[in-house]
């Protein structure tokens, strides 16, 4: 069949107007085979210009449409819904670059007409051998799972349950809680975190949509935003499936291995301890050295393992203050110094919690280096000179690190680990709390470290994007250019299987060939680029297609 | 490096022959895929042979190398591994691609038995076709140059891979189907080395092993002799080959140079159809999408002034070139089967020497080590970043 295409070249008001010559443009085109009309507009994308075009693609009976306008980036979208509106198959239609690639780099206002004029015509080329496309819509389950029932995973799963979906929370550990409910105190305002935690616990606990599974972990995640399935272990021998839509990964954080590091003296002399061991004596309500004598001189030690990790935790600073507090409420006279290489305190209140603190006879050393003996720290300070501090007491404030399984469930749910081992958020400033994976997010520590508002705030800005895009009873939009694989060209070699990152192809052991799952399939093209056999190709990106497009781009 | 020692009776191939027989009967494998001179004419054909008696007119290390062994196997195992346990008795080159073939999916190792047999290089087969019973001579002649005391020549007169063989097999520097020869048999044959009338029995891994062990073949004598040996021609062969491919180098350098090296192909593409790794299922070259209508290709000559038809045979050369370089194993099998004697063997085992470098990937080597394009690695190729 000849197919009746219709061009139409955008002004872009004086963006396209003013260097390219659109009447020679026309001219030319005009005369091209296959062409039944063309024509110009000074802003394509405006109401009046969405009416024109649809009125004459309705007008001329096109088959084939050819927009020379801006980035397919701005506006592909909005001529495909006029294509759609103007009743022809959007994915009939190509939006060729003539201002990005064309007009606002060429000067010279001739090359940069003739340029048009050959995208334009590699355009042509390639709209016949475009294909009708159909939309495709799946159920979707609204039911969410939630991995890590700390503090992120515990509000996450609070407000995410509101009655028409449930929350299936797997906790490692055999209690709620986290790490937030192994600390004594909050700052700034030094409230009992034990109170916040077990209130946030019991509210959790009492939800009827809530369903918790503790000593549990996740064996296996399969599918993808909308239809996951996931296999999870209780206890020591209990299977169970769960199906869900989303999946929220709250996993927390470990501390930094301080074996590692044996300046810091920890295992090795008595009265060392970690920030979080040191929380535990303040839970417990006293602070005492091993023979069971209060100590009279405390030195804390900040940064620790920051070298190594290759980062600042972030919040080690403001919880060392916090320590001075412990040590100053409960042993007044004794003698307590902060041990920093830089000092971190921004917020709003944080830096009044700093000078409070260091109006109360707190020392803050700045070193260099720094190493733990018996009963004394011996540091360099910045202009190299060697001291000794004599203390009775040590604590240190390791670096946070991703917590142990990171790595298995990153690659369990086809996410990558970012720096520092931590999960990769979408984009560190646009997107952080979603991944690569549509349909996985993740919140607190699991995505870097940080305090417990920011968690929150994370937390809560997961639950914001669930519960906006998977909405019980709404269908999910499939992704139409997918990828498909030839049966009569796979050789089965199972390369494709190897680089698709979303687990959309299958191997068929009947056919020995290649299948994709075009519910999983994302259209990334990986698999195309894979393929030896040139099995795989993407949808509206055909070898074809862009063959005969980049032929006559070339010509 | 220990091993098993077998004396020769007759020939070379007489006491593989009889360890072939040995391993039917004691049920070490069930059948065993050889090559075997074909009834009429001269040729020699892959034979699968079940029954021990056929055994007899097998010939395990024939001067000719019609089919690459790799295709061979390809053919029986594509679908799958197979139920009965085969061994197979290949040139390294012929591992190599086997194990190549195996990560593509196109070759089930599992039941196979793979037996790797030192190289002396294989006749290229115009040359052997012309006059059998003298190529043959010289082949035989180059066989016993890894003995020479049982060579009627002179000592030193013949060299493995020497001129007469392949172009191909004259710079192959991976002969051996040991570690040393990068290649990953279950079991290896040595010639070279033997100064006596014997062969050496190598075993590379545990299959290798446990099949001696069922077979009462002792493996403990030391193989010094033979990897002396393999050494020693290895590195002729490594410096030969630089001298080559710094030859080679100018001839190919540029689109001129290979328009003018490819100028004599009729685009049979009897260099795909014989190489193991070229396995589409049909080639790009030969689909509907390197068929044009006529007024691209008058738009073509237009441009150019004139157009060569039939169209693309520099585009088929390093398409193909891209397509199967990270796995080109440099048996030299295109090159015998081109009717125009080009140095397709040559030129693209040059380019896959060097295209497999940037990878630090040695085809064959070992079935468990990812292809290249498979791994995604971050931090890499940044000369291409721009």
């Amino acid at each position: 069949m000849v197919e009746k295409i219709g061009v139409y070249v955008c002004e872009c008001g004086p963006n396209i107007a003013d260097n390219v010559d659109i009447d020679k443009v026309m001219e030319t085109i005009s005369s091209l085979p296959g062409v039944e009309v063309v024509e110009r507009h000074k802003l394509l994308c405006s109401q009046n210009g969405k009416k024109f075009l649809k009125e004459s693609i309705q007008e001329h009976g096109l088959t084939r449409i050819v927009v020379a306008a801006c980035s397919p980036k701005q506006h592909e979208v909005t001529f495909m819904k006029v294509c759609e509106e103007a009743g022809i198959n959007p994915y009939l239609f190509q939006l060729t670059n003539i201002r990005e690639q064309c007009a606002w780099i060429i000067t010279d206002k001739e090359l940069a007409t003739e340029r048009a004029i050959r995208y334009i015509r590699a355009a042509l080329r390639r709209v016949p051998f475009h294909r009708d496309l159909a939309k495709k819509e799946i159920e979707t389950n609204p039911d969410v799972l939630v991995i890590g029932g700390g503090i992120a995973g515990m509000e996450a799963s609070l407000l995410l349950a509101g009655g028409d979906r449930k929350i299936y929370l797997i906790e490692k550990t055999d209690v709620l809680g986290g790490k937030v409910k192994e600390l004594d105190k909050l700052l700034p305002r030094m409230e009992s975190s034990l109170n916040i935690i077990s209130q946030k616990i019991q509210e959790v606990e009492q939800s009827e949509d809530i369903k918790v599974y503790t000593k549990s972990e996740v064996e296996e995640v399969l599918g993808f935003l909308g239809n996951f399935v996931v296999k999870v272990k209780i206890g020591e021998n209990k299977e169970l499936e769960l199906r869900v839509g989303a999946i929220v990964v709250a996993t927390g954080f470990s501390m930094f291995d301080l074996k590692q590091l044996p300046r810091y003296g920890y295992g090795q002399y008595d009265n060392v301890y970690t920030a979080l061991e040191f929380e535990k004596m303040n839970i417990d309500g006293k602070i005492l050295l091993k023979d069971g004598k209060p100590p009279k001189s405390i030195g804390i030690i900040h940064c620790v393992g920051r070298e190594e990790r290759g980062y600042c935790s972030g919040v080690c600073c403001m919880y060392c203050l916090k320590f001075a507090n412990y040590i100053k409420s409960k042993l007044p006279d004794a003698d307590v110094s902060e041990f920093y290489q830089e000092l971190s305190i921004p917020g709003k209140a944080h830096q009044k919690f700093y000078e409070d603190t260091k109006a109360k006879g707190v020392n803050f050393i700045r070193y260099d280096e720094v190493e733990v003996m018996d009963k004394g720290i011996k540091y360099k300070t910045e202009s190299g000179e060697e001291k000794t501090s004599s203390v009775d007491m040590v604590v240190l404030a390791p670096a946070i690190e991703p917590s142990g399984d990171t790595g298995k469930l990153a690659e369990m749910l086809r996410v990558s680990q970012g720096d520092g081992g931590f999960f990769q958020e979408e984009h560190p400033k646009l997107a952080p709390v979603s991944t690569s994976m549509e349909g996985i997010f993740i919140a607190g520590c699991t995505q870097g470290p940080k305090n417990i508002p920011e968690s929150i705030v994370q937390a809560q800005a997961v639950a914001g994007r669930i519960l906006s895009s998977l909405i019980p009873g709404k269908k999910l939009e499939l992704e139409v250019k997918t990828s498909e694989i030839s049966e009569a060209l796979c050789i089965g070699c199972q390369t494709c299987l190897e680089v698709c990152t979303y687990g959309a192809i299958y191997f068929d052991e009947m056919k020995r060939v290649s299948v994709v799952n075009e519910v999983l399939c994302r259209g990334c093209g990986n698999c195309v680029g894979s393929c030896p056999s040139g099995a795989a190709s993407v949808k509206h990106f055909t070898t074809t297609q862009l063959h005969q497009e980049v032929v006559e781009a070339l010509r | 490096m220990k091993g098993a020692i077998l004396k020769v009776t007759e020939n070379v191939a007489n006491p593989i022959i009889n360890f072939l027989e040995k391993g039917l009967d004691k049920k070490c494998f069930d059948a065993v895929l050889i090559p075997v001179k074909v009834p009429v004419g001269n040729s020699f054909a892959w034979v699968l042979i079940q029954n021990k008696s056929l055994l007899e007119d097998a010939n395990p290390l024939p001067p000719v190398m019609p089919v690459q062994g790799a295709k061979a196997l390809s053919s029986i195992t594509r679908m799958g591994k197979t139920n009965k346990k085969i061994a197979a008795i290949m040139r390294p080159c012929e591992v190599r691609a086997a194990v190549e073939l195996s990560k593509l999916e196109q070759v089930n190792l599992e039941n196979i038995f793979l037996i790797s047999i030192d190289c002396p290089g294989v006749l290229p087969l115009k040359d052997y076709l012309e006059r059998p019973e003298e190529a043959m001579d010289k082949f035989n002649e180059i066989l016993l140059g890894a003995c020479p005391e049982r060579s009627r020549r002179a000592q030193n007169d013949i060299e493995w891979g020497n001129e007469s063989t392949r172009p191909a097999c004259q710079v192959c520097d991976k002969f051996v189907g040991t570690d040393l020869g990068f290649c990953q048999s279950d079991l290896h044959i040595g010639i070279l080395g033997t100064k006596d009338k014997n062969i050496f029995l190598i075993p590379n891994n545990e299959k290798g092993k446990s099949i001696l062990n069922k077979m009462d073949i002792e493996a403990e004598k030391s193989m010094d002799n033979w990897e002396k040996k393999a050494k020693e021609l290895m590195e002729v062969r490594k410096k030969k080959k630089k001298e080559v491919q710094e030859r080679l180098k100018f001839k190919v350098m540029g689109i001129d140079n290979l328009l003018d090296v490819f100028s004599n192909c009729i685009n049979c593409h009897n260099c795909r159809s014989a190489c193991p790794i070229c396995y589409c299922r049909q080639c790009y070259f030969e689909s509907e999408k390197m068929k044009l209508p006529s007024d691209d290709y008058l738009m073509r000559a237009k441009s150019k002034g004139a157009l060569r038809f039939l169209p693309d045979t520099l585009l088929f050369h390093l398409g193909r070139m891209t397509h199967m370089s990270l796995s080109c194993v440099g048996c030299g099998a295109c090159e015998d089967a081109c009717p125009m004697s080009i140095d397709v063997a040559q030129i693209f085992s040059f380019v896959a020497d060097n295209s497999q470098g940037l990878f630090n990937y040695i085809p064959g080597k070992n079935a468990e080590e990812p292809l290249s394009l498979r791994i995604y690695k971050e931090d890499e190729f940044h000369e291409v970043e721009t």
